[in-house]
């Protein structure tokens, strides 16, 4: 093909005018990316026709660039757009924008942050704590050969019912463990008791919050200064004299 | 005027594609009189070339995605846009026109093509202007009334190739003029 021939056929003004068909325009895009010589004939017909058009320009009316601006969502600006700070000003609030959007959103995250990790905090703490007084009930229970242990099973009352006594024969201490007991009633409450030489001694109740926590491996009671066995029996809350039992049995062991 | 000296072309574009109002406001600022001039050369009625410019020029905010500037200059496919958009309005009118006048409408030629719009002595109209006769009405049928090769050999009463051969001819003169 002779470029020169087609160039000066008309084809670019066609073109470059709209006048062109799409085969037409199809082939002279394709020619374009050939051609190097065509597309710098394209580029001046352009431009000569853009001065011929800027020379015959005509002021449009004062007031239509606020409408067109209100058209199409933007207030119109006033400031000329030559002085070149405005382009640069414009690179500086968007920068800015990106800088306080993103201040903004670190701070949230900080905050949201913040109060993650002091609930986490406090987690831990109430973790640690319940480990290690766990750690601590078995230590005692581990390495001390003082201790003597009852295992008291569920009578009639309650047949699947079953806890653990361990007593240290030195101190006197005595630990309970509720391997399984029913909850009580809100008027009811367990008592723990020691028997010595068949009689009941007052060892204390089984706090009810132990029943809602179940934080503690070990409940401490008072001391027994002997005992051959122990029981608990379930009992009204504040009768006058706890020192005799009144309620039924619920859990009896002879110490081993 | 030259715009290149505030904004390349290229960061313009993308600008205005970024929904940039200043952008656009300065798109507005550098080009709407030329463009003006353009829609006028079809338009002769002040007031309506101005609302087609508007119209013209929301469409370039709404569109400027689709220009693509490896098939052009920006300017040459606004140019496009508001030679297209003023030929449009020109013939929903003589339509409406020609809907009016009904009764006294007496031939079934192409709407625009009997009254047609008046021709202003701007921009590239002058230009024409000064071109041989046969060639300034298929130029001025072409692209200032929008008709297809094929509606001008029909209103010409000329073989289709033979529209085709001029009106390539004519424009190739039209460069040689203009620049």
């Amino acid at each position: 093909m002779n470029i020169q021939e087609y160039i000066s056929s008309g084809i670019v003004e066609s073109y470059v005018l709209g006048l062109a068909s799409e085969e037409e325009r199809k082939e002279f895009e394709q020619y374009c990316n050939q051609y190097p010589e065509l597309l710098k004939a394209r580029t001046a017909f352009e431009l000569s026709l853009e001065q011929q058009a800027m020379a015959h320009a005509i002021t449009p009316d004062a007031g239509l660039k606020s409408k067109l601006m209100e058209a199409i969502g933007q207030t119109a600006t006033v400031v000329p757009m030559h002085h070149t700070p405005v382009r640069k000003m414009n690179g500086w609030k968007y920068a800015a924008a990106a800088c306080i959007a993103l201040l903004a959103g670190s701070i949230y995250y900080n905050i949201i942050l913040t109060g993650r990790n002091s609930q986490l905090r406090n987690n831990y703490d109430q973790t640690v704590a319940e480990l290690n007084t766990v750690k601590k009930d078995i230590d005692m229970l581990k390495g001390n050969p003082d201790i003597k242990m009852a295992s008291m099973k569920g009578t009639d009352m309650a047949p699947a019912a079953f806890t653990t006594v361990y007593w240290d024969t030195t101190s006197h201490d005595v630990y309970l463990l509720v391997n399984n007991l029913p909850q009580p009633a809100d008027s009811l409450q367990y008592q723990l008791w020691a028997l010595a030489e068949g009689k009941p001694v007052d060892l204390g109740f089984i706090n009810e919050e132990y029943f809602v926590k179940q934080d503690r491996l070990l409940l401490k009671a008072k001391n027994a200064q002997s005992a051959q066995a122990f029981a608990i029996t379930l009992e009204k809350k504040g009768r006058q004299d706890v020192s005799k039992p009144e309620g039924q049995i619920y859990v009896l062991g002879n110490l081993q | 005027m030259n715009p290149t000296t505030t904004y390349g072309e290229t960061e313009l574009v993308a600008l205005l594609q970024a929904r940039n109002g200043q952008a656009f406001s300065y798109l507005y600022d550098n080009y709407s009189g030329a463009l003006l001039g353009v829609i006028g050369g079809i338009i002769s009625d002040r007031d309506l070339a101005g609302d087609v410019l508007q119209n013209v020029f929301v469409n370039i905010w709404r569109k400027i995605e689709l220009y693509d500037p490896s098939k052009g200059r920006l300017f040459t496919w606004m140019l496009n846009i508001a030679r297209n958009a003023a030929i449009d309005e020109v013939r929903s009118r003589s339509y409406r026109d020609a809907q009016k006048n009904q009764t006294i409408a007496d031939d079934d030629s192409l709407p625009g093509a009997v009254t047609g719009p008046a021709i202003g002595d701007v921009g590239l109209k002058k230009v024409l202007n000064k071109l041989k006769e046969e060639w300034r009405v298929l130029i001025d049928l072409s692209y200032f009334q929008g008709f297809t090769h094929e509606e001008i050999a029909k209103l010409q009463g000329l073989p289709l190739g033979t529209v085709k051969t001029r009106i390539r001819t004519a424009l190739s003169h039209l460069r040689t003029m203009i620049s």
